[in-house]
């Protein structure tokens, strides 16, 4: 049946309704959960607050779950979902430049425009250089196209390029989630009170 | 007292409990029992296909793609290997019905490009190949009506029609001994044909044994759908 756009079962047309809807949804429950406060968000490079790494992979886990037993149920083909390229060394640097922006800004790009909307002037800011940084990434994508498309690997997915079962490494990821868990709240009870 | 501190100690580590539900529901997935499944073509689909005679290319139809050396074709033979040695198509491709899901034939088979034809001495061998290939939901395959003994009943040595036969019948007769003439079999000379044929304006008498071009048939359109 699923995926239910690409089969058709809901019209292309509603693409931007739906991705309006989600967006909706999505900057709401990142309000709700705080995340809009770049304080709480760095806290998990500090270690005085986790919420950011059990939010995370908490909806990753909840996602892969879901989506693995509809599959099973024949409520979805999971081979018909889009898996995005794998680019080796574009994925490293852009995780440096995204770690390191994270760090200094406090926020993440989604975050930043949830803590836009509740007027934070850090978060203009923030803002401010994202789309900045989107104009420079832009203009220059030409030239660095070459340098950005080496150690193309496809659409690759871990079950498929290591060999191991997808449920097996959906049961390790939770084990891994839990010891996560445990040993985030053990750093944050050694680590001294930041109240924000 | 203790009911608080209780309820206090679960909430501190409502996570690791949430972590504990979907480790939980993981191993659910990995102790689910595997299960084959359905892969390529929808039931409903095949049947129809199958059903369809659209599947079916005449041998005619195969003799003239053939002589106008259409690149939009592949013959491919699945009888075995002995038997191909001895005598095939021209230019077919010998895959066995045994060798047909095999890694090389994925190139010939499981492609958009050209239309592939499939033979056999009848339809049975071919008609199999043509099942497989259908339920992984390859596209373009076709049978050659009656496979080769069909063609020997009618490129290679086609019956004579009966003087009562319509015209048509004439006209298919001419066409086929001509394709046979192409294919090196019979030879120039076939006057009972137009003896017969005289009472209409005489239109292509067979002159050059180099050259015989059988009447164009309509081209089969590429085919559209599947899923």
């Amino acid at each position: 049946m699923g995926p239910l756009i690409p089969n058709g079962i809901i019209p292309e047309q509603w693409d931007y309704v739906i991705a309006l809807l989600i967006g909706l949804a999505f900057g709401y429950i990142l309000e709700a959960s705080g995340f809009s406060s770049s304080r709480k968000l760095v806290g998990v490079f500090y270690g005085y607050d986790f919420a950011v790494l059990k939010v995370f992979f908490t909806a990753v886990l909840v996602s892969v779950i879901g989506l693995y037993y509809m599959d099973y149920l024949s409520w979805l083909d999971i081979t018909q979902l889009y898996v995005h390229p794998t680019f080796m060394q574009s994925a490293i640097i852009g995780g440096i430049i995204m770690g390191v922006g994270f760090l200094a800004g406090g926020f993440c790009p989604g975050t930043s425009l949830t803590a836009v909307a509740i007027g934070k002037l850090d978060a203009m800011i923030f803002t401010l250089g994202l789309l900045i940084g989107i104009f420079i990434f832009s203009e220059l994508y030409s030239v660095l196209t070459p340098m950005l498309s080496q150690g193309d690997y496809g659409n690759i997915t871990l079950d498929k390029s290591i060999g191991i079962p997808a449920d097996i490494i959906i049961l390790s990821i939770a084990i891994l989630a839990l010891a996560a868990f445990y040993f985030s709240d053990l750093v944050r009870a050694k680590v001294k009170k930041v109240f924000y | 007292m203790s009911k608080n501190y209780k309820l206090k100690r679960l909430s501190t580590r409502r996570y690791q409990m949430l972590a504990a539900i979907l480790i939980l529901l993981a191993a659910g997935l990995v102790l689910l029992p595997d299960y084959q499944k359905h892969e390529g073509i929808e039931p409903q689909l095949f049947i129809n296909k199958a059903m369809s005679n659209e599947r079916f290319i005449s041998t005619d139809i195969v003799a003239d793609k053939i002589i106008n050396k259409d690149p939009s074709f592949v013959l491919v033979d699945v009888r075995s290997e002995a038997e191909f040695a001895k005598f095939s198509l021209p230019n077919a491709i010998n895959i066995p019905l045994d060798k047909f899901l095999s890694e090389e034939a994925d190139n010939v088979i499981n492609q958009e490009i050209v239309d592939v034809v499939l033979f056999s001495n009848d339809n049975f061998m071919a008609n199999e190949a043509w099942l497989l290939g259908n339920r992984l939901g390859y596209t373009n395959l076709y049978l050659m009506k009656g496979g080769l003994n069909e063609w020997f009943n009618t490129i290679i040595s086609p019956k004579m029609p009966e003087e009562t036969m319509p015209r048509e019948a004439f006209e298919l007769y001419n066409q086929r001994k001509a394709a046979g003439l192409y294919f090196g079999v019979g030879s120039i000379e076939v006057p009972a044909v137009k003896t017969i044929v005289k009472t209409e304006p005489v239109k292509t008498p067979v002159k050059a044994p180099v050259k015989v071009v059988p009447e164009e048939k309509k081209k089969k359109s590429a085919p559209e759908g599947g899923c």
